[in-house]
């Protein structure tokens, strides 16, 4: 891979991306050949991130838990199926993805969807524009996290993980079309209508925020 | 004064304009406080959006990771010991079959050798009572004879009705053909001179 060399600074700020990217694909390599060592440092870089991934997106600790050990069981099992030429986050992603939309439809028959208006005794911009005093109380942290977590959740699918992976993940259009697998234009278009309708459903708290 | 689109305006906030774009837009925020409010409030939910935080996994999140790791591999060490068993008495299934059919064929390849010892000990004819020249000539062909020792007895197998009624089929298959010795036995005792009589 040849390094532009056109603006020293970015030159470096490239050079040092590429590192990490080398070393997430180098890491893999050796746990291919066995390397348990590797592992272990990829668990440690990427638990965090995948945990909160999906603790966001399955809105259950314990159930979030499971689903990132599944995640790294699979990596470490499809070691050698794993090709260098695919990032390791987009693939790592795509895993943690897949696994979290079929718990989520698996749950759907036993109790409403995570996030959905329904799920919390009523939708959420009602709660929250109801004009009772407990308005202040709502805008307590707990109460602004819930009424942002139920916004988000409440996003179409593709929309939320678009969200969740862009916002939260910071994982670049280009991975985040990878994972979802449609195009960056279709990424772009998702955020685009998912800020909008965030940006109304949140009204209240961007008001709040500007007093 | 020509506004941008919307989605142009929100592809300003996440940088994903090239920079004479960024900078036409910028110049147009200075001059326009309608979009520089929808700016605002992209970049306003952007932070609003930080404030739903995440928990990090539970202490042992990593060492139930490498369990389950474990776990893995001795599950799939365990299967190729099983896969190796499995082949292994499959192995030693065959070896033993293909014994015992050797054991049969070489059994069947060496009935005539093994005939007079069966005869010694299934027909007592050393006390059978000789037949006479006249019985001698009464005598049917080989084939016929071993067919009537099934359907009429001869005296040997009268002698012992045990043998024939205990024996498997295989057995009265070996009677049959000891039968059929006996007749030619019996048939080259018979004197000549008393064989051309009869003829």
């Amino acid at each position: 891979m040849n390094s532009p060399q056109l603006f020293p600074g970015q030159c470096v700020v490239y050079n040092v991306a590429s590192m990490a990217i080398k070393s997430d694909l180098e890491l893999m390599l050796r746990v291919r050949r066995g390397d348990a060592a590797s592992f272990e440092t990829l668990l440690s870089r990427y638990r965090v991130p995948l945990m909160g991934f999906l603790r966001r997106m399955v809105r259950d600790q314990a159930l979030a838990e499971d689903l990132a050990q599944e995640v790294f069981l699979r990596v470490y099992k499809a070691r050698e199926r794993y090709q260098p030429e695919a990032r390791f986050t987009t693939w790592l992603y795509r895993i943690a993805t897949n696994l979290a939309l079929n718990a989520i439809r698996d749950r759907k028959d036993e109790v409403p969807e995570s996030g959905s208006e329904e799920a919390e005794g009523g939708p959420v911009i009602e709660r929250f524009v109801d004009p009772q005093p407990t308005v202040e109380q709502q805008l307590m942290k707990g109460d602004r996290e819930r009424l942002i977590r139920g916004a988000v959740e409440s996003l179409p699918e593709n929309q939320r993980l678009a969200v969740l992976l862009h916002k939260y993940q910071e994982v670049d259009y280009r991975q985040i079309a990878g994972i979802l697998r449609v195009s960056e234009s279709a990424v772009k278009s998702l955020l685009f209508r998912a800020y909008e309708t965030l940006r109304l459903r949140l009204e209240p708290l961007l008001r709040e925020g500007r007093i | 004064m020509n506004c941008p689109e919307r989605e142009r305006l929100f592809d300003h906030t996440q940088r994903l304009l090239d920079q004479p774009e960024a900078a036409r837009v910028r110049a147009h925020l200075e001059a326009c406080p309608q979009c520089s409010r929808v700016v605002d409030g992209y970049l306003r939910l952007d932070s609003v959006l930080d404030e739903w935080t995440t928990v990090e996994p539970s202490p042992g999140f990593d060492a139930r990771v490498r369990q389950a790791v474990e776990t893995s591999q001795a599950g799939s060490a365990a299967r190729g010991l099983w896969g190796l068993r499995w082949a292994g008495g499959l192995a030693l299934a065959s070896l033993g079959i293909l014994l015992v059919a050797g054991l049969v064929w070489l059994t069947r390849s060496h009935r005539p050798v093994s005939v007079p010892a069966t005869v010694a000990t299934q027909s007592p004819r050393p006390t059978a009572p000789a037949p006479t020249p006249r019985e001698v000539a009464k005598l049917t062909p080989p084939s016929v004879a071993s067919h009537q020792a099934v359907t009429a007895p001869q005296p040997v197998t009268e002698l012992e009705p045990k043998a024939v009624s205990s024996s498997e089929d295989e057995d009265a298959h070996a009677l049959e053909d000891d039968d059929l010795v006996a007749n030619f036995d019996l048939l080259s005792e018979i004197p000549k001179g008393e064989a051309r009589v009869a003829n």
